[in-house]
């Protein structure tokens, strides 16, 4: 009934204040979410690139992210004679120092370095934001976060490794939170790293009508030691294995996210029904049923979750674009179905949480309905 | 027609050491167009007899015919139903509910009595019209004064038609002039809709108005009148 759910709902400034915390705790949860699949993102747009048709790894590893192994650059030159092969070119990938100089103050950060066959080999920088791809051995494309935590843009020099470098390029998509990429070609990040000749990864791209499994298991064939991959199963592992160190730091702070919200929709609830008594005892002398009262308390809570929720929701998509405008460090990806799936649980939370105040309602004597 | 029909119901309130008996054996009927005084002291069972009548308590001996039908007899469902259709309340301090305009105060109860949405809006707007309160319809509660709010209260109680009206201390937070005018609003209940008014008061202002007077001492209903009674 309407006027029941009316009478029973909060006055304004308490109700703000409930929405407040709820859109805060579900604005930190899909912005938490945001951040991993930002994450991801980064890492599927560079493995998942055109071209990058199969990945043959050192033994053991079977996706792009933290591994040690490397693998002879020679056999780049093999695998590029075999059948059903249109182009092989060396990845390496080693973690650099790259620091900067600004008025006065050193910047110093830990990025990936990726060395590729510059300027248009595979493996190359999925997306620009400005500028282009390194041509020469002192020229990097640097992802545009890592420029701005370094104080940096085109044309200004970067020291990679203690070496100096201009930047020429700045990246999209290269953004994996706790780090960034770098781009050089790969003669020169062998140079840096010590790796001359070897190579992190191999990656192969088909001739026109070559069929990836086929060309796969010529290659394991040929070298029995080396992990092959397809580019779709190389994507998946790579999502894993990006997933595998945040999943549970997020999903902790996610539960106490959700956790506080439904707390604090109890509370919220508890309050009305307590601070309220006087009317629900006149409601229940008048004639209304408990399961009005009640059917009002969880119509109230629902309101105040769904307001906060989708608040929250359009605070994170908001945030997103002003963070990728203003401070692009934080790569947030804010995804429809997550939420969905985030304002979903918040609603069933906050509404599981008001059933406990309501239950109480039962101690309400409609008799307090005479007592001035 | 006898409205309300009390038969040696007796009710005593708490337990063990705190126990009290509130109601001893009282036995009262009162028939539709009375305007009946229940004159007593605080504590001497007022309160619980309005609640008796109303089929909020339930008491532990005797018989409760509420408009003709025995309260003791109906689930607690079917006594919430028969009590929102039949009886009209007005509280002490009118208990609006606050978020509700004085409107949807009365609108509401009307739709809990079971109106549909058209008669619960026509059946507000005649009795806004019948107390002479149209121009308060928009107000919420904060924003009347203690008069115009227990005016309200009236204009909720009688918007159902009820069979009976129970008036706890309708007056008891007003002073003279719109003590008078609540006063006034609760005889118009019994002149313009026929319906048997049970005041439970100590306010002398109310006799003028009163059809029949019952003193209340201790429960009891049964004791001999006074001289000034």
């Amino acid at each position: 009934m309407r006027l029941v759910a009316k009478a029973l709902r909060n006055w304004p400034a308490r109700a703000w204040l409930a929405v407040g915390g709820v859109a805060t705790s579900s604005l930190l949860v899909i912005a938490l979410v945001a951040a991993l699949r930002g994450a991801s993102h980064s890492v599927v747009a560079y493995v998942s690139q055109d071209g990058a048709d199969l990945w043959i790894t050192p033994p053991g590893a079977d996706h792009f992210l933290r591994l040690s192994g490397v693998l002879p650059a020679v056999l780049a030159d093999s695998v590029r004679s075999l059948p059903g092969v249109a182009a092989a070119d060396v990845i390496l990938r080693a973690f650099v120092a790259v620091s900067s100089r600004r008025r006065g103050a050193r910047f110093r950060l830990t990025l990936y370095g990726i060395g590729y066959r510059a300027p248009d080999g595979l493996g190359g920088p999925p997306a620009f934001a400005a500028g282009r791809a390194p041509s020469k051995l002192r020229e990097v494309a640097l992802d545009r976060a890592a420029a701005r935590r370094l104080g940096v843009g085109l044309d200004d020099t970067v020291f990679v490794n203690g070496r100096g470098a201009r930047v020429v390029g700045l990246t999209t998509g290269t953004n994996l939170l706790v780090t960034q990429f770098i781009f050089a070609d790969a003669t020169a990040i062998a140079a840096l790293s010590g790796f001359a000749g070897r190579a992190s990864f191999i990656i192969v791209r088909l001739a026109p009508g070559a069929h990836s499994d086929t060309v796969a298991a010529q290659i394991g064939g040929r070298f029995p030691d080396v992990g092959v991959f397809d580019r779709a199963t190389f994507v998946a592992n790579s999502q894993r294995e990006a997933g595998a160190g945040y999943v549970p730091v997020l999903a902790f702070v996610d539960i106490l996210g959700v956790g506080a919200a439904a707390v604090l929709v109890a509370l919220l609830i508890h309050t009305l029904v307590e601070s309220r008594r006087a009317e629900l005892a006149v409601l229940l002398a008048l004639g209304a049923t408990p399961g009005m009262l009640a059917g009002g308390l969880i119509r109230e809570a629902t309101r105040l979750v769904v307001t906060g929720g989708v608040l929250g929701a359009g605070l994170a998509r908001l945030l997103a674009v002003v963070l990728d405008r203003v401070y692009p460090v934080i790569p947030l990806r804010v995804d429809w179905g997550d939420t969905l799936w985030v304002l979903a649980l918040f609603i069933a939370c906050g509404t599981l949480a008001s059933a406990i105040p309501v239950a109480r309602l039962g101690r309400v004597d409609p008799l307090e309905a005479f007592r001035a | 027609m006898t409205v309300l029909l009390l038969e040696g119901v007796s009710k005593t309130r708490g337990t063990g050491a705190h126990a009290t008996r509130a109601l001893r054996d009282a036995s009262l009927s009162v028939a539709s167009g009375e305007v009946v005084l229940l004159e007593g002291a605080s504590g001497a069972g007022k309160t619980t007899l309005l609640a008796v009548a109303a089929g909020l308590v339930t008491p532990d001996a005797g018989r409760v015919v509420l408009a003709g039908r025995s309260l003791g007899d109906l689930s607690p469902a079917a006594r919430r139903r028969h009590r929102a259709r039949v009886v009209g309340f007005v509280f002490q301090r009118s208990n609006l509910l606050e978020r509700l305009t004085a409107w949807e105060n009365v609108l509401l109860m009307a739709q809990l009595a079971g109106r549909t949405a058209a008669e619960a809006r026509g059946e507000t707007e005649k009795v806004f019209a019948q107390l002479d309160i149209v121009h308060l319809a928009p107000r919420r509660p904060e924003e009347l004064s203690g008069g115009e709010e227990q005016r309200v209260g009236v204009a909720r109680a009688l918007v159902h038609g009820p069979a009976l009206v129970l008036a706890d201390e309708p007056t008891g937070n007003l002073d003279g002039a719109a003590g008078r005018v609540v006063a006034e609003a609760l005889a118009a209940c019994s002149r313009l809709r026929g319906a048997a008014v049970l005041v439970a008061t100590h306010d002398a202002r109310l006799a003028p108005f009163a059809t029949r007077k019952v003193p209340i001492v201790d429960g009891r209903l049964d004791f001999p009148p006074s001289d000034e009674q």
